[in-house]
């Protein structure tokens, strides 16, 4: 059977562009089957906090690049590198912060500790009842609203095409190639990548590979715009306080406190119960945030598999089908898995190793 | 059934200031209203996008100015006696 | 604060009103909320503010009827409340209000939508202008603040509402430079049946017109407002013929005004249904994006029902009766009956407001008021041609349009601008409005103060989930 592609990736987030457009790079026809509209799943809806003070140890030098591609990026995807402070209000945040941040420090990120004193001078709108700060030059952030519109005109610029509102219903193999039915029509592909993210777990069941994909339902929310009240992208100890204020004044609060849903029932919905604590922090980390009007909340679905890193490289026992997707803080190194991704079906030798689809995953059910 | 009554007419008109002029309300007016009623569609401050209040339902927010550190719908604020308010600055507009 | 009622009904007009009084007849404890401060919704809106030189609206006195009968009820009245999220919970309804400044959380075992409609307007170049008000809008003004918008004022839109604005200018001092309206008197003959079915309500249109005429005001039949001008503040307006699917022929002329009333139809405010969970599917015919309900308002969510306007347009008069008929059926559900097999037979009220309705829907030539430079999302000033070039750029969907430019993004969170936005992707791409996606409702359903949510918290009770993985 002859295809027009040589290869369909079902996912048109972040990290299912980023691929197609390095295997256009690399010379092949790719083309993006994407169930909504491109980068509107969690690449679209998250807070785009691009801090290296909140990656994982094992992943810093994946988000470094990932850093470097989103300030190539630019303007086009609201890039802004502002720097970042991480906050501890009491003894036991500071331990943490102490012990988590130089553990990434040690693992290549620009992490310094700073005085409560500096961060009063740098950002005086942040609470004083700050014990300690750590504070990393390279942190940031993009609009993820933009990443759609930013890889739509890529995709369009590299001559990919991409099919939205395109969902794979089923997926036949006969050994040599795949054929996905998408509503009424079929297209015959000889390779396949699924990058669908929180939706990773229903596509590769139907390839007969058993992933244990679980989503977090991650909540952000933006004010109104306000007056300058900090510079800075402003996290907590915990991880569990994202902000940053845009340069229109609106301010976005984020840290994945979780709302409710799951994606195989459609949309995540916010939850009352957690956006109160999340918006409480923020506020206490900020005061003037009180006088603040909150203008929306929504959620995104993030996916992980129980270890929480990648899943990308071949699907396991499957001849010409990879996989893509899954990782906590997926946004920042997404551009970079990405051409891995695609550098990896190309054949090529890799700048940095992927990571095993096989794995056993602990704690899986 | 309980609710609000409705505000009584007193004799005395209510004193405010919107982006530092005086005017006077009637009691139970509205911000938005008592402004247009002595001539004043205008809610942003000059040399800003001119805006006043367009749906009236509390809504558009086409209507909201800062009254104690804050943004209000002014077609949902009643005027008060001394009642401070001032209109969105070029610099906030949007 | 928390609160736990047998049905919450939100929404205090003629639906949500007489829904809570059936409700409340069946024993149920009932809470009936509301933005205003005390019941009527817009149509029947109370009187803030006293002017003894002007008497009382027929819109005013049927509203204090509703007033007097719901305070006469066992119902309780939650006064300027209003609710920023709805959630499903431990087989209950969460309803999240703002009352004087703090976030209630309230339960129900059912609740019953009637959040009404608000403003359709078709952006016209000057739209933006100050003294450029919506129609509807202008109405809720007089009701309640006894005030005309101006001292020279058009009034411009399809259906009753120009008339009953027109005559209320005029009743209450104002002067009305004209009414434009882009129906023909022979739509309006066409109406015959129900008017002759509805003589009060005939008769009160008839005393408005009288008004109008003598007060020599000039109605301008099959024309629209293609413009206003003035700066900072309105000064003109401009109109133009129309033809009868109102696209406007050309050939403008000014009439001078400092205030312009202007309404394209209503738009139900079906937000509140989308956030609970229902899918929303557009309807034209019923003003927009509306959730499908039953006969008596029953949804696919256990407990949740609608009525009113905002459940597809049908004016005041439908909706009481059908809020009564809602309110029933709900608290009879609660005692696991169900109302008996009275076959609702369409009032002649109901028709009526169905015929006025039509008149007021938007045709589809109205879109040709937009040029390139008029502003479409309001709150983020943004014009025409960059929603026209985003879409061209492949954001053919509400959602993409959105993320591309931020229409609808702003504090009105996409109620004024999304339903043009969707027609602008529908024209480009040749799509039904049926067809394309509809807007995504998201809380709060207003801006809401931050402390409101955030306030109340010791840092040390915060539950702060274990850290994230290393």
């Amino acid at each position: 059977m002859n295809s027009k592609y040589d290869i369909a990736i079902v996912g048109g987030g972040i990290m299912g562009c980023a691929t197609a457009l390095r295997l256009a790079e690399g010379g092949m026809k790719p083309a993006i089957f994407e169930k909504g509209d491109l980068c509107q799943g969690a690449s679209g809806v998250n807070a785009g906090t691009l801090s290296l003070q909140i990656k994982r140890v094992r992943l810093m030098e994946y988000a470094l690049r990932g850093h470097e591609i989103w300030e190539s990026m630019g303007d086009a995807v609201g890039f802004r590198k502002t720097g970042g402070y991480t906050l501890a209000f009491n003894g036991r945040e500071a331990e943490l912060l102490e012990h988590r941040q130089n553990l990434k420090r040690e693992a290549g990120a620009p992490i310094e500790f700073v005085s409560t004193d500096d961060l009063r001078k740098s950002e005086p709108g942040i609470a004083h009842s700050v014990v300690a700060a750590s504070y990393c030059a390279e942190d940031g952030y993009a609009n993820s609203s933009l990443t759609g519109q930013y890889y739509r005109a890529q995709l369009k610029a590299a001559g990919i095409p991409y099919f939205e509102r395109s969902a794979v219903d089923a997926i036949e193999t006969d050994g040599k190639g795949f054929t996905l039915k998408i509503a009424d029509t079929a297209v015959y592909v000889p390779r396949l990548l699924l990058a669908a993210g929180a939706w990773l777990g229903p596509l590769a069941a139907k390839l007969g590979f058993d992933l244990p994909v679980r989503a977090r339902v991650n909540t952000v929310s933006v004010t109104e715009r306000m007056p300058p009240l900090f510079a800075t992208v402003i996290g907590h100890a915990t991880g569990l306080l994202t902000m940053k204020q845009k340069p229109n004044g609106t301010v976005l609060i984020g840290g994945g406190w979780q709302g409710l849903g799951s994606p195989e029932t459609g949309r995540g919905r916010v939850n009352a119960e957690t956006l109160a604590p999340n918006v409480a922090l923020a506020c206490h980390a900020v005061p003037a945030l009180k006088t603040a009007r909150l203008l929306r909340s929504w959620t995104g679905f993030e996916a992980n598999v129980p270890d929480f890193y990648p899943v990308a490289g071949a699907v396991p026992g499957v001849e010409n089908a990879f996989m893509l997707g899954c990782v906590r803080g997926g946004f920042t190194i997404g551009p970079y898995i990405g051409q891995l991704m695609g550098d990896y079906i190309l054949g090529r030798t890799l700048e940095r190793p992927l990571f095993e689809t096989g794995r056993k995953f602990e704690g899986a059910n | 059934m309980t609710s609000a009554s409705m505000p009584k007419r007193t004799d005395a008109d209510l004193r405010f200031r919107f982006n530092g002029t005086e005017y006077s309300a009637r009691p139970g007016e509205t911000l938005a209203a008592a402004l247009l009623r002595a001539g004043v569609p205008m809610l942003s401050e000059p040399a800003s996008d001119a805006r006043g209040a367009f749906c009236w339902m509390g809504w558009c927010q086409e209507c909201r100015v800062r009254h104690e550190g804050r943004w209000v719908e002014a077609c949902r604020l009643f005027v008060h006696d001394g009642l401070e308010a001032h209109g969105r600055r070029a610099d906030d507009a949007g | 604060m928390q609160d736990s009622w047998d049905i919450a009904v939100l929404g205090g007009g003629p639906a949500g009103g007489e829904a809570a009084r059936a409700a409340a007849a069946y024993g149920a404890r009932i809470v009936l909320i509301d933005e205003q401060a005390r019941p009527g919704g817009q149509v029947w809106r109370a009187k803030d503010t006293a002017r003894e030189d002007v008497g009382d609206s027929s819109e005013t006195a049927a509203g204090n009827l509703h007033r007097a009968r719901l305070e006469k009820s066992t119902v309780t009245f939650l006064s300027q409340a209003r609710l920023w999220h709805i959630e499903r919970a431990e087989d209950q309804w969460h309803l999240h209000l703002l009352v004087d400044g703090c976030s209630q959380r309230h339960a129900a075992r059912s609740v019953i939508l009637a959040p009404g409609a608000r403003e359709f307007v078709q952006p016209f170049p000057g739209w933006t202008t100050p003294g450029v008000f919506g129609l509807a809008g202008v109405t809720a003004l007089m009701k309640s603040q006894q005030c005309p918008p101006g001292r020279r004022s058009v009034v411009s839109g399809g259906g009753p509402l120009a008339i009953f604005a027109a005559s209320e200018i005029l009743r209450l001092g104002g002067e009305v430079a004209a009414v434009v309206t882009p129906n023909s008197k022979a739509e309006w003959l066409r109406c015959w049946p129900e008017f002759m079915a509805n003589p009060s309500l005939t008769l009160r249109g008839a005393e408005m017109m009288m008004r109008l005429k003598r007060a020599g005001v000039p109605i301008l039949w099959r024309h629209l407002v293609s413009r206003a001008s003035g700066d900072p503040t309105l000064r003109a307006v401009q109109v133009t013929p129309c033809h009868a699917n109102w696209t406007p022929r050309g050939g403008e002329s000014a009439i001078e005004a400092d205030a312009l009333c202007v309404g394209h139809g209503l738009v139900p405010n079906s937000e509140v249904a989308v956030l609970a969970g229902l899918t929303p599917q557009y309807d034209a015919q019923q003003g927009g994006w509306i959730a499908a309900s039953g006969p008596l308002g029953e949804t696919e969510l256990p407990g949740l029902y609608l009525c009113g306007d905002g459940a597809g347009l049908r004016g005041a008069a439908a909706s009481q009766n059908q809020g009564a008929r809602v309110g029933e059926a709900a608290a009879m559900a609660l005692n696991g009956q169900r109302p008996g097999k009275t076959s609702h037979r369409t009032s002649a009220a109901e028709r009526f407001g169905r015929a006025m309705t039509r008149l007021a829907i938007p045709q589809p030539g109205l879109a040709r008021l937009t040029d390139a430079d008029t502003i479409v999302c309001r709150c983020e000033a943004i014009p025409r041609r960059k929603l026209d070039a985003a879409i061209d750029a492949g954001a053919t969907s509400l959602d993409a349009l959105k993320s591309a430019t931020r229409c609808g993004m702003g504090p009105c969170g996409g109620k004024y601008c999304l339903t043009n936005a969707a027609r602008l992707i529908g024209e480009k791409t040749g799509k039904q409005l049926a067809d394309i996606p509809p807007p995504v409702p998201r809380p709060p359903l207003f801006p809401l103060p931050v402390d409101a949510v955030g306030a109340g918290f010791d840092y040390d009770n915060l539950p702060i989930p274990a850290p994230a993985p290393l």
